[in-house]
Order: structure tokens, then C-alpha cells, then sequence
């Protein structure tokens, strides 16, 4: 369409922001973007451990640690960690995902040499004390009951993905099987942080009101005397070739009916990726893409309807989520899709509307670009799922190459029938006391 | 105590008082008021149009009127169609998101510098000439009612509903929630009646923030917004603040499928205007604003009782409540209640500390600059709320000394004040055949319906 967005512009904005690097001698990465504009500074710990490095009976260990890392190590006691980034202006959060856990601390610049102290004591000493890993295993189960159990999206989503996977570990849930969450032994515990927070496992990024000498010099000082040990060891397990449909419902009271769709695709750092963002962009991003324009708009099948694919590792699933309307039969809602997905393979997609879908993919890279945060997560999830934070400099680059021929390419070769797995929650009938 | 020497000697040096960058405001010949505000770095401009009003001016039966004619403004204008509108915005890779809330109809979209012209034109037409097509009023509040069932899948959301109708009460704008009798009571007439009346040059707030050229802006402002009719401007309504109640109050709503019990407990608190603001905000940061706050502290941290337990003072144009919020198993229901309310005595007995309130300030202020001046389109909401609600731009600029200003006896008046024990509202959402023994115990009476009735009133 009409307007291009300049596809030089991304590297060179980035350029500008003089992102400098150094592998510490125990094997942790460290990256620093300097920015002055606010006295604030962020700083991300990204660990390559998921629920991808679980067994059975120890699903969910990689977030627990997510909880257990903010209760207590050696020289910082229990509370002690966010007692103290509350004294100095600074907060924190954390999450999980399949592949990875990612410590997220925002503080003023002045609590730098802090922030150094208080995450290498974490790293270095975490402490197991009993009593606090039994009130933590409430607290998370709450989380589940909040996410899951009393959430009808959640239950369903993690039904389905425990059907599109039977092998590899992205079955389970991030955040375990209820009777793991209740069962985690003081030795799984101590195995399971032993292999995930090796220093030579992480990457920090530091973005914001830092000067990069001084950041080398505490990295020094805090990070750099802790060992090196074994990562977790590789993943072998890979899901073999999905080789029909596969449907499954879940029966609950509901309102609403939802309805997830999800085809196999591969990992994140494959070139098919930014045909899969630009598929997910022009079907379901905007009120002119072509998913709600049908579903939500023209014929009022459903409340909403989005793609999703998530950065992986490994190969992982593209997933559409669809609210069905009261009164519609989701058979409706799935059929629509379907139709949807055979015009792609079918009709190559129009130069304008592929500009379009670029266009926006382009304007919302910026857009992540406005913060501190923003960029900190971007460069360590390049850094981790494209093998290389710089690839962020060309990610620009990547989208402006995608053709019309690609996508149509990528839409025969995964959105098939055998390829796909559908999941709905189906309410059940219930009677309305007045 | 060593940790604690260690963050005395880095707390030594806090860091500076952050400002305003320096911006540009006018009222235009018809009323319209523009602020501007350059920053580059960015090749982006934000765009925030504020309509006073918002939910307190709603006609009583047509709860929800303001922001469905937000929603509808990109649904087809004069020039362009719906279909045409939505191309427009995502062929440039903008955005356009229309809301209300208790006091305006916020507007806020975004392009890149380079399409300035096409985006303030975008913006102006949806705004001041939105056509309404009949069809599009049907689907939209079709579409409304079906999501306002659909939030009752989600008790986390649901209950706030719940408690805004409970707690305010029908004869107060902000207990009039949206519902699925009030989307079919609204009519076209309604809308094009509702935006006629509101968007009109004398309600109207334009903030253009980002990197753009302020002559040029400034000449397309006047070209599209300053041709708004001038209109009357709003009046604003009479404070009606939630009397404390005589006795305490229970709704409880089954949801027999619940494995968890949802609840809030509020009580009466203050208007954005309140002189009280700052000092509140502190106490509230340690009663139960923070992850280190009280009520986190003992019902997640030392209980694990929950995975969250929050308070927040709701700080709207007109009076609202002081709500604490969380949710624990069903089993211990009573036991999580109990203990919000001990928490919530033993602020009101014993206060605060000289050394919690210092922990608060800091927190005050070293998440500030992050979360209010760090972009453009942080700076343009600002720049809305000090014009919204009459504030000076020391609200930035001299943030951090009115933070540093209040003193401990301050804090804990404040404190005593607010944070009272007597006559709560609580709202409870579980499974009722399971907790309804337990409801029972906070008040002679209690108001029970079901998460399966249309509709959130509790009366």
C-alpha cells in the first residue's frame, strides 16, 4: 500500500544507541545500552531455563524458582531483596515461560551497586529454607487456581497445547500440574537451580542512566567471582510429525463458548518466522485485518479472534484464539477460519495489503523502542531466541524481504488439516435462577 | 543489621527532581484547548484528544452511552467508512483507540512523524464527524452485551463490576455499570444526541506530544479542531461522596464452579482533588500499594494464602472508595478475610513508622520518572489530567518535594482517617453453598445473587 515506512530507519536508530557487549570469565553475557533520558535503569537476568528443562513430576520447578529467588539468600535474608528495592525507588518482577525465566528489576541509577550485590548474592547463595518452600508452594498454587483453574482461556489453552504436544515438554503447563506443585522435594529443588542459574546459563541486559565502564566494573566486582557450572543439558525430545487432526473439548459452565486453533510451526530463529508474524499481522492486527473483519465485523461469529505464536526454542505451535458470540455454534466460528487460511494458500496477497501488514509490524518495533524496559526485553529475547541481539538491528530488514509468494509458501506448508489441533470449551447448559 | 548499613550508604545519594519538558497551551476562538509538547528521538507523534464528561454525564438509564459513542467514532464517519477508517490506520501503522472513563472520553492514537498530516486528519474526522450508520450502532451494542457476559467467565474482572454497583449504588454515575438491559435501552438517537451535545469546542482537550513540527501542528489544529462548534461547555456534577454505611454491608455472587473466593472490602475515600493526595498515596503505597506492603506481606508472603492482596484508593473526579482486593481457596475464605481486616485495624491502631514512611517516599519517587515522564505519550497524559482536574505543572516539577514535604504525624492522621474499621462493604464472588456460612459473619444481612443473572446490581 501507499506509504512505506523508511526500511533503513530501524538499524539506524539503533546504531545510534551504541549497544556494547562482554562475556564475563564465568560465561555470563553481559549487554548495556546507555540512555540518559530518565534517572531510572533496567536491568534483565535472562536464564535459559523453562518448563522445557522439567520432567514429569517436577513440571512447574522452573517458576516456583521464579518465587523462590525473591525469599531469601546468604547476605540478604528473606524479604530482604524487595525490602530493599523499595527503600532505594525500585521494583521488580519476574516471569516464566517454556524456554526461559527472565528477572525484570527497575530502579533508580543510584541503587546501581545494589542491584549488583543483591542479584549476585541470589545467584550465588539462594537459601532453602523448608518453612518459606511450603508457604511459596500456596502462593503458587494460588497462581494457578487465579490463571487456570478459575480461568476459562487458561484451562482451555493448557488443555490444548497438552494435545497438540504428546512428546516434548511444551505438553505441560508453565506453571505445573497441580499434584507437581504440591509434591517438589527439597533434592528437586536443589537439582533443578543448580542447573538452571549457572552464570554461563544467563545473559543481563542493562538499559538506561549507566555509563558502560562503570557497569563492566561491578559486573567484575559482583558477577564475575561465581562459578561457572553445568547448564541444564540439551532437550532431546522432539515432537514427531503431527499426522491428523486431533480435537478436544472441555465441558464447564461458561457463558461463552472459546475456541483455540493451533498448527505446528518451528522455533523462533527459523526463517519462517517473520512470514508467520506478517500471517498473524494481516489476519488478525487492526480492524481492517482479515480475520475480524469477517468474524467480528461482517458476520458477527465471534466477540474477538488473535493469532499468537511466542518466541520458542524449540518447535512450537501457532495458535488463533477465537471468543465465539452467545448463540453461535463454534462449528461456525472454525469454518470461517478455515476459509480464511485456504484464501491464503490459494490467492497470493495483495501488494497493498502486505504493505500494510508491514507497515504496522514496523511502527509497533518502534514502539517497543519508547522505554527502557522496552528495549532491555527486546535485546535479550534477540539475544536469546535469535542467537544474536543484534539481529534486532536487522529485524526491519527481515520483514521489509518477505514476498507474497512466501507467505503463501508458509501458509500451505503449516496451515493443513493434519497439521492442526482444535480445542473448544463448550459450556454447559445451566439453569438461570431469577 | 548489615544489609541495612549497606542501604543507608546507597540511599546517600537520591536522585534529582525530574521536570516537565517545556510544552506550549492555548485555548483556541472556539473553546478547544491544545497543548504541545516536542520531543524527538523517536520518529513517532501521539496524539491525546480528551471530551469532558465521561461516565458522570450519562443519562441514568443509558449507562455505558459515553463509551460505546467512543467506540463507534472509528465506525464510519462522513468521509470515509468503517472499512475505509480502519484501512487508513493500519496502512500507516498507527494506532486509534477510543474509551471513556469517570470524567472524559479519552482519544489516543499514534503515527509516524512523517504522517503527521494524514493521522491529525484521521483523528479529527473520527472525532468531530462520526457518522453513526445505524448498522454499525446494532453490531456494536450487540457485540457489548455479549462481552459483558463474557466478563462473567472471568471473576477476577467481574467482581469490580460487581463491587462499583454494590458500593455506589444506582443513584451515583460511577454505580450505573454497563450492563445488558442499559445496551439495549441505548439507541442511535441517543449517540448522535450524546456526541452533538459533548464533543463541542468548549469540552474538547488536544494534546499533540512526540516528535512533529510545532508550526505546522499548530495550523493543523486550528484547521481541523478549531472548526468544532463551540457548544456549551459541561457542567460538571455535584460531588455525591459514599456515605459510610450504618452497619456493614454483604454482597455475595455464586459462582458454583469457583475454586477460589474473589473478594473486596471498601469503604468511603477521597476525590482526585483531595489536598490529601500525596500523604494518602504513601500510606496507601505501605498499607497495600507495593509487593512489600502489609497486606501482601501477610497474605502472600507470610501465609501463602493468595497469590496477590492489594488496596487501592480510587482518585476520580467524584468521590470513590478505599478497596482492599484479593482472592484465596475456597477453604480459607474467612481466614484471608480475617486478616485483611486485622491488617486493616492495626494500621488504624498503631500507624505508621518514621522508617516506612521514608521507604515509601523513595519508592514514590524512584518509580515515578519511569511510569509518568518516560514517553511522549506518558507526558501527554499528564498534560490531560492537569487540565482535567485544574492541577498546576508543580505536579511534576515539584513532585518529589511535596513528597519529601509530608511529615510522619501527616501520614498517620491521614491513615487514622481513611483507613477505618467500622460499617465496611464487602463484596464476596465463590462458590456460595461453600462460603455463605462465612459471608454470614461480616454483616446481619447479606444481599446474595447469582454469576448466572444478567445484569451486576446486587439491590
Amino acid at each position: 500500500m501507499r506509504t512505506m515506512i523508511g526500511a533503513l530507519l530501524l538499524s539506524s536508530l539503533l546504531a545510534a544507541q551504541d549497544t556494547r557487549t562482554h562475556t564475563l570469565s564465568n560465561g555470563m553475557k553481559v549487554i548495556v545500552q546507555e540512555d540518559h533520558g530518565i534517572p531510572n535503569v533496567a536491568m534483565y537476568f535472562f536464564y535459559r531455563i523453562g518448563s522445557r528443562n522439567e520432567r514429569p513430576g517436577t513440571t512447574g520447578l522452573s517458576h516456583f524458582f521464579e518465587h523462590m529467588m525473591f525469599n531469601g539468600a546468604k547476605k540478604y535474608g528473606p524479604k530482604q531483596f524487595d525490602k530493599m528495592m523499595d527503600n532505594n525507588g525500585g521494583n521488580n518482577n519476574a516471569y516464566t515461560s517454556r524456554d526461559v525465566t527472565v528477572y525484570t528489576d527497575w530502579f533508580p541509577s543510584t541503587a546501581l551497586e545494589l542491584m549488583f550485590d543483591m542479584e549476585a548474592d541470589r545467584i550465588r547463595d539462594l537459601a532453602f529454607d523448608p518453612k518459606i518452600i511450603e508457604s511459596e508452594r500456596g502462593v503458587v498454587y494460588s497462581e494457578r487456581r487465579l490463571s487456570v483453574d478459575n480461568s476459562n482461556g487458561g484451562m482451555l489453552s493448557e488443555l490444548a497445547n497438552a494435545t497438540a504436544f504428546l512428546a516434548h515438554p511444551y505438553h505441560w503447563p508453565v506453571v505445573g500440574w497441580p499434584s507437581d506443585i504440591e509434591s517438589w522435594t527439597m533434592d528437586d529443588l536443589r537439582a533443578h537451580w543448580s542447573m538452571g542459574y549457572a552464570p554461563n546459563n544467563c545473559v543481563m541486559v542493562i538499559v538506561g542512566d549507566v555509563h558502560y565502564d562503570n557497569v563492566l566494573e561491578l559486573a567484575r566486582k559482583y558477577l564475575e567471582p561465581i562459578p561457572r557450572h553445568d547448564p541444564p543439558p540439551p532437550v532431546r525430545t522432539k515432537e514427531p510429525e503431527q499426522q491428523g487432526e486431533r480435537r478436544v473439548t472441555l465441558s464447564k459452565p461458561a457463558q461463552l463458548p472459546i475456541q483455540m486453533v493451533l498448527y505446528h510451526v518451528p522455533e523462533t530463529n527459523n526463517p519462517d518466522t517473520p512470514v508467520l508474524e506478517l500471517m498473524a499481522t494481516l489476519l488478525t492486527r487492526g480492524q481492517s485485518s482479515r480475520l475480524y473483519k469477517r468474524l467480528v465485523d461482517t458476520e458477527q461469529l465471534a466477540l474477538s479472534v488473535g493469532a499468537f505464536s511466542g518466541d520458542s526454542l524449540d518447535p512450537a505451535v501457532f495458535m488463533f484464539n477465537i471468543q465465539p458470540r452467545s448463540g453461535v455454534d463454534p462449528a461456525a466460528t472454525e469454518k470461517a477460519l478455515f476459509e480464511e487460511l485456504a484464501r491464503l494458500q490459494a490467492e497470493e496477497v495483495p501488494a497493498g495489503e502486505l504493505r500494510k501488514a508491514k507497515n504496522q509490524i514496523l511502527a509497533n518495533l518502534y514502539r517497543q523502542l519508547k522505554t527502557i524496559e522496552g528495549r532491555a526485553n527486546l535485546l535479550g529475547s534477540y539475544e536469546i531466541f535469535h542467537g544474536d541481539y543484534a539481529k534486532l538491528f536487522t529485524a526491519d530488514k527481515d520483514i521489509e524481504a518477505v514476498t507474497a509468494a512466501d507467505l503463501q509458501r508458509v501458509a500451505r506448508r503449516y496451515f493443513t488439516p493434519k497439521n492442526r489441533t482444535v480445542a473448544t470449551l463448550v459450556p454447559e447448559r445451566q439453569e438461570v435462577k431469577q | 543489621m548489615k544489609p541495612l548499613a549497606l542501604a543507608l550508604a546507597l540511599c546517600a545519594s537520591l536522585p534529582a527532581q525530574v521536570k516537565l519538558p517545556p510544552y506550549t497551551r492555548e485555548a483556541l476562538p472556539n473553546g478547544v484547548v491544545v497543548y504541545q509538547m516536542q520531543r524527538t528521538g523517536l520518529p513517532l507523534v501521539s496524539f491525546r484528544v480528551l471530551i469532558k464528561g465521561g461516565v458522570e454525564s450519562e443519562p441514568a438509564a443509558l449507562a455505558g452511552l459515553s463509551s460505546v459513542t467512543a467506540a463507534l467514532l472509528e465506525r464510519g464517519t462522513a468521509q470515509r467508512t468503517a472499512a475505509q477508517f480502519a484501512e487508513e490506520i493500519d496502512g500507516l501503522g498507527g494506532t486509534f483507540n477510543s474509551t471513556a472513563d469517570e470524567q472524559s472520553t479519552v482519544i489516543a492514537a499514534e503515527f509516524l512523524k512523517k504522517d503527521f498530516d494524514r493521522g491529525i486528519a484521521l483523528v479529527a474526522d473520527a472525532i468531530l464527524h462520526p457518522a453513526f450508520p445505524e448498522e454499525e450502532v446494532r453490531k456494536t451494542l450487540a457485540r457489548r452485551a455479549d462481552a459483558i457476559k463474557a466478563m462473567k467467565d472471568n471473576p477476577a474482572a467481574a467482581i469490580n463490576s460487581y463491587y462499583r454497583s454494590f458500593f455506589f449504588g444506582s443513584a451515583h454515575p460511577y454505580g450505573r455499570v454497563p450492563d445488558e438491559a442499559s445496551m439495549d435501552r441505548i439507541r442511535r438517537d441517543d449517540i448522535a444526541g450524546y456526541h452533538q451535545r459533548m464533543y463541542v469546542g468548549r469540552n474538547l482537550i488536544v494534546i499533540v506530544a512526540g516528535d512533529f513540527d510545532p508550526a505546522a501542528a499548530k495550523a493543523r489544529v486550528a484547521e481541523t479542531f478549531g472548526a468544532a462548534p463551540a457548544g456549551g461547555a459541561y457542567a460538571w456534577v455535584e460531588d455525591l461522596p459514599p456515605a459510610p454505611g450504618a452497619a456493614p454491608r454483604v454482597l455475595l455472587i455464586d459462582k458454583p464452579d469457583a475454586t477460589q473466593t474473589y473478594f473486596i472490602i471498601a469503604q468511603p475515600g477521597v476525590r482526585r482533588s483531595t489536598p490529601d493526595r500525596v500523604p494518602l498515596t504513601l500510606v496507601n503505597t505501605l498499607f497495600g500499594g507495593r509487593f512489600t506492603s502489609m497486606l501482601n506481606e501477610e497474605l502472600r508472603i507470610n501465609t501463602g494464602l493468595t497469590y496477590g492482596a492489594n488496596a487501592r484508593v480510587e482518585m476520580a473526579r467524584l468521590t470513590g472508595g478505599i478497596a482492599i482486593s484479593t482472592y484465596t481457596k475456597t477453604e480459607t475464605t474467612a481466614r484471608a478475610i480475617d486478616l485483611s481486616l486485622e491488617i486493616l485495624k492495626r494500621l488504624q491502631e498503631k500507624g505508621l513508622t518514621a522508617e516506612q514512611l521514608a521507604s515509601a517516599k523513595a519508592y514514590l519517587k524512584g518509580t515515578f520518572p519511569p511510569q509518568r515522564v518516560q514517553t511522549a505519550d506518558q507526558i501527554a497524559t499528564v498534560l490531560g489530567e492537569m487540565e482535567l482536574f485544574g492541577l498546576g505543572h508543580d505536579e511534576v516539577d515539584q513532585f518529589f518535594s511535596r513528597v519529601d514535604a509530608v511529615t510522619l504525624q501527616q501520614a498517620n492522621e491521614v491513615a487514622r482517617r481513611y483507613y477505618r474499621v467500622e460499617n465496611p462493604t464487602f463484596v464476596l464472588l465463590g462458590n456460595a453453598s461453600k462460603i455463605r456460612d462465612v459471608a454470614a459473619k461480616y454483616a446481619p444481612k447479606i444481599v446474595e445473587r447469582s454469576v448466572k443473572q444478567p445484569g451486576w446490581s446486587g439491590l
